[in-house]
């Protein structure tokens, strides 16, 4: 029972109004999306904009308030069993026994999933030079990162979902996670979501990607297609909006002239105008301007199209 | 599931067989000198003949070298004992994962959270009943000569033999856990089971206990040692044998009539030791159920 998108591929994971209220406050509200198996999705937003939410609603950690999710077909609702074997979860500050040694923690794994891959999981210690009889809490940050991570990767599930998994490490474990976790999901066809406030963090990795601020999705699509949507503008500052050729995503004024981020239809490239200076933007560029969007509306309701429907 | 819960608890589990060996050592050091001197002072035979009537020098010599140390520092470490072990035990199952952010490590694997609670708290009840029933054994040996005088219906002997004490222990266990997950915290977890388990237990025990059954009431005629009308004689828990001549009852009241005739006790008879036990262990077993129902049924339901 697998759901698949409008191009026959598998959908790994099916957002639909998706919506959880904290009291008055929505941490999230209005998510759709649907993302194709063996996308690397980066989940951005700052600290607060209701990344967390989202991801315990798709592993089932917490129920959604209104909406639908699912992931490779299993809903939110029926069989939580069926969809805990499809998520591997590395969650923020990667919480693991403190007491247990390394080999413990991989026992726990093995005893809590009938698809445990304990070769896998010893490779990779062995590969990462981590001592399975030490402690975890005598382990490093970077190498608590490294089990957590293993904890998620040895389930060998389809969809793998890492949350802020560096944002607690230095640089330099920072580095090291990242390249690691490039070089271990590279042709698997793993299917990856991983939520980050740094922007910098994601580029290499993704090839997808979710913009969230305020519990809502501000851009969401294939990192390419996006990028052929958009262009950086720099224009004479005189110029209104009306004149641009799309959609100004987020307009910075200086004395003389505007950089705009323009939303533009790839298919009919808008003729150049003179004094205009068009470019592609970079990765960067395209998720501030989308970070620092105001909403568009009183009530905090972006009522622009997304991007999800640009690219369709 | 059954290693992860081992693995999680084993340290407590040593801890609890440390104070098993603990009281079984102060249990076999003041037992084993309890029973020389029940022996020497020739109250086995005494009390076969006469019910201790006819021995009270030696009987009271024998309480008074072993019952104070019995009854005061013994039991009032008693009293709170089970439930601190109950709380202990029970507050941080749930609470902790809560604290350390390890609930989404646990919960998070195939085996879904309701699987790893019920495993978990299957397990841990099977452990604190194993426990209950070993301490339950070694107080009975140690307790046996002063029970022959005194029986054990009487409370703080009552509460630590039989099916009470792993009953006890149970019920603070369930309230802690469910403390713990509507908590979060361990610490104030084990402070809002705690409180709650001592009123319960005090409350049994002083209040319906000695009603769970109908007392048994016992008219006699006083010829010349009559209590007078109305007033009440005390209930003489001290006293061997107790006022109705047998060993073993727990007298409840004791009046005279209103001729100044007649004198009126109420007691519970020894042989009811195990009808009551199983009646106070059945409140204390159905709240422990409750509790430990409610935390499956609430980690279930909500879970974050």
């Amino acid at each position: 029972m697998v759901q698949d998108d409008a191009h026959g591929g598998a959908l790994a994971l099916r957002a639909e109004r998706l919506g959880r209220r904290y009291g008055q406050v929505w941490g999230l509200r209005d998510f759709t999306v649907e993302v194709p198996a063996g996308a690397i999705v980066g989940l951005i937003g700052p600290n607060g904009a209701g990344k967390t939410t989202l991801l315990e609603m798709i592993i089932g950690l917490l129920e959604p308030t209104e909406g639908e999710v699912s992931v490779f077909g299993t809903t939110s609702r029926a069989h939580p069993a069926a969809r805990l074997a499809r998520v591997g979860y590395l969650a923020q500050d990667h919480p693991l026994y403190r007491d247990f040694s390394v080999a413990d923690t991989l026992h726990l794994g093995r005893a809590m999933n009938p698809s445990w891959d304990q070769g896998l999981a010893q490779a990779r210690m062995d590969a990462l030079g981590t001592p399975l009889k030490r402690k975890v809490k005598a382990l490093s940050g970077g190498q608590q990162a490294q089990v957590a991570l293993t904890m998620a990767l040895a389930k060998r599930a389809p969809l793998l979902v890492l949350d802020e998994p560096v944002s607690s490490l230095d640089p330099v474990a920072r580095l090291e996670f990242m390249q690691d976790l490039m070089a271990t999901v590279a042709g698997t066809g793993l299917t990856v979501i991983i939520a980050s406030h740094v922007v910098s963090e994601l580029e290499r990795l993704c090839d997808w990607l979710i913009v969230l601020t305020g519990g809502q999705v501000r851009v969401a699509g294939p990192a390419g297609d996006l990028l052929a949507a958009h262009r950086l503008l720099t224009i004479p500052r005189a110029t209104p909006d009306a004149e641009l050729p799309g959609l100004a995503v987020h307009r910075t004024d200086d004395d003389r002239h505007s950089t705009v981020l323009v939303r533009i239809d790839p298919a009919r490239p808008a003729a150049q105008r003179p004094g205009w200076q068009a470019d592609p933007p970079g990765f960067e560029q395209l998720v501030l301007a989308y970070l620092q969007r105001r909403p568009q509306t009183a009530a905090g309701y972006d009522t622009a199209p997304t991007a999800t429907e640009v690219t369709r | 599931m059954i290693w992860v819960s081992w693995r999680q608890h084993r340290t407590q589990a040593v801890a609890c067989l440390g104070v098993l060996a603990a009281l079984a050592v102060y249990a076999i050091l003041v037992g084993t000198s309890m029973r020389t001197a029940f022996s020497h002072d020739g109250l086995p035979a005494c009390l076969a003949r006469s019910q201790g009537t006819i021995c009270q020098d030696a009987v009271q010599a024998f309480t008074g070298e072993f019952g104070s140390a019995v009854n005061i520092a013994f039991y009032s470490v008693l009293l709170i004992a089970p439930g601190l072990l109950g709380v202990i035990i029970g507050a941080p199952l749930v609470a902790s994962e809560l604290e350390y952010g390890t609930w989404r490590l646990a919960w998070s694997q195939t085996i879904s959270r309701t699987r790893w609670l019920t495993v978990k708290l299957a397990l841990v009840t099977g452990g604190l009943i194993v426990l209950g029933a070993a301490m339950t054994a070694v107080i009975t040996w140690y307790r046996a000569p002063m029970d022959r005088l005194t029986g054990h219906l009487l409370p703080n002997i009552y509460d630590y033999e039989g099916l009470v004490l792993t009953a006890y222990i149970l019920c603070a266990f369930g309230f802690g856990v469910l403390a713990g997950l509507l908590i979060r915290r361990s610490i104030p977890a084990m402070i809002a089971a705690f409180i709650p388990w001592l009123a319960i237990r005090l409350v049994i025990e002083n209040l319906l206990r000695s009603h769970l059954v109908a007392p048994v009431t016992l008219v006699q005629n006083c010829g010349g040692l009559c209590i007078e009308s109305g007033q009440n004689g005390g209930t003489g828990i001290s006293a061997i044998p107790p006022a109705t001549g047998r060993i073993g009852d727990w007298v409840l009241s004791i009046g005279g009539n209103a001729q100044g005739t007649q004198n009126v006790f109420t007691y519970q008879p020894a042989d009811r030791f195990w009808s009551l036990q199983f009646i106070e262990a059945g409140i204390f077993v159905a709240l422990t159920a409750a509790a430990l129902g409610a935390a499956v049924w609430l980690l279930h339901r909500r879970p974050a």
